[in-house]
């Protein structure tokens, strides 16, 4: 009688120790962005970060979170850059190489993604890709948008609400 | 009742064992767990976990939103002809991105991007994943940054809420996320790709459908007047922009107007009623910036 119910303590005890460490376990969702020094935009950068790279959560502020990257670097990263890696208890049972979170599916690339794309593309020749590619090579950066700010009296530099 | 406890002893030395290795590394832990556990391996098992994994449209990830957002931009610029102007267009992503930082999204899988689309048209167009556009028609109309700041406000409030994803048939949604639920491949073999690449024209036409030929219900497009004031009033813009942009559109029944923004809208004054309120509630909301209005007419003034 005491080895199964020993067996499903030890199981609730383990799956409750996955479900902790998956709440502070992040994933990053954007194509690039940056860790920084404090928790706002034009703060110091202190790593850059690719989609997929997992973060660990020290802390969390307005917003913003407090993490610490793979090789040990702590800083502050918008809230709207990560989601967080889910594992689904529903899920346990299968091989979680097959299952689809919002999270893992970004990881691995799946769901609609560059070839699906191509195949739409070779099928819809109204659609112009190469507009859009031009419109995404225009590109402003961080510093050139508070500089805007700054000239604009507008941000930190005015009256922002 | 002896060798029961040792067994018990021991099974927790080994529990106490896969603990470690469950903190070490999750993925081992997953999979102590999957032995451990009973698993029924057929297919509509894992269809129906898909389901229960991902099951609206916020569950769409950002990376898939880029590639939905990229397709409709291209059906979108496959329909107006670009206003090609580096210096306008450099401006309008520097508001656009002025305005994005302050937003409730400031981060977006490949950033926000502006664009201007030459038509007379009197129109502003947000495609999923943070690509806008906005009419020389619209620009024209505009009378200092304000005006135009807000307006981008309203587009980027439309891509904080994701209301062009919600777009995206329920049904369609459905179908989409037991197929990629059930596919454990990175790449698509030709069967399972000519498949997606139908779920994907469906779910294109129904977000294009809604954007240019049919417009956001009406709950939306409040929903996003509230955002750019929020938004737009935390940049320092001055919020009233987007109202006194409206009421330029009050009694207009020219071609233009009627095409673009306001065919798709509540009536402007409808809208300016719900906007200040909106702005009531701010307190003292900013003001306009002279410096702002010079600079704005620099870009905007020699249209042509």
């Amino acid at each position: 009688m005491k080895k199964p119910r020993s067996f499903i303590i030890l199981l609730v005890a383990m799956t409750l120790s996955l479900a902790t460490a998956a709440a502070d376990l992040l994933v990053v969702s954007v194509q690039t962005t940056q860790i920084r020094k404090s928790p706002q935009f034009f703060a110091a950068s202190i790593a850059t970060l690719k989609a997929g790279e997992k973060l660990e959560k020290v802390s969390e502020a307005n917003g913003w979170i407090q993490v610490k990257t793979a090789s040990g670097a702590i800083g502050w990263i918008h809230s709207s850059a990560v989601v967080a890696s889910k594992f689904s208890l529903q899920a346990m049972n299968k091989d979680m190489k097959t299952q689809a979170t919002a999270g893992e599916v970004a990881l691995a690339g799946k769901g609609f993604n560059s070839q699906v794309e191509a195949s739409y593309r070779a099928k819809h020749g109204e659609a112009n890709f190469a507009g859009v590619e031009a419109m995404l090579r225009t590109r402003v950066d961080l510093a050139q948008v508070e500089d805007f700010l700054k000239k604009g009296k507008l941000g930190a530099f005015g009256g922002a609400k | 009742m002896k060798a029961a406890r040792v067994g018990a002893v021991s099974l927790a030395a080994l529990g106490f064992a896969a603990l470690i290795a469950a903190c070490s590394a999750i993925q081992q832990a997953t999979g102590v767990l999957n032995t451990a556990m009973a698993r029924a391996d057929d297919a509509k098992t894992v269809i129906e976990a898909g389901q229960k994994l991902r099951n609206s449209f916020a569950d769409i990830t950002e990376e898939e939103e880029y590639y939905i957002g990229r397709s409709v931009a291209a059906l979108i610029l496959g329909r107006y002809p670009v206003y090609r102007d580096d210096g306008l267009t450099r401006y309008l992503n520097l508001v656009g991105n002025a305005v994005a930082v302050f937003s409730d999204r400031p981060e977006i899988y490949a950033g926000y991007h502006f664009l201007v689309l030459d038509t007379d048209e009197i129109n502003a167009l947000a495609a999923p994943g943070g690509m806008i556009f906005v009419t020389k028609g619209l620009l024209r109309r505009c009378q200092d940054e304000e005006m135009l700041a807000m307006i981008l406000a309203h587009e980027i409030g439309h891509v904080a809420a994701k209301h062009g994803l919600q777009a995206i048939k329920k049904s369609r949604l459905m179908d989409a996320f037991a197929f990629l639920g059930a596919q454990a491949v990175q790449r698509y073999g030709p069967q399972d790709l000519a498949q997606l690449t139908a779920i994907f024209e469906g779910v294109l036409s129904d977000i294009v459908g809604q954007l240019i030929e049919r417009g956001y219900d009406r709950q939306s497009e409040y929903d996003a007047d509230g955002l750019a004031v929020k938004f737009g009033a935390r940049t320092g813009f001055a919020p009233d922009g987007i109202a006194r942009f409206l009421a330029t559109m009050v009694g207009d029944r020219s071609t233009a107007a009627g095409k673009g923004w306001f065919k798709t809208h509540p009536t402007p004054e409808q809208r300016i009623g719900q906007i200040n309120k909106a702005i009531a509630g701010l307190g003292t909301p900013p003001g306009i910036e002279d410096v702002r209005t010079r600079r704005f007419r620099q870009n905007c003034g020699s249209l042509k």
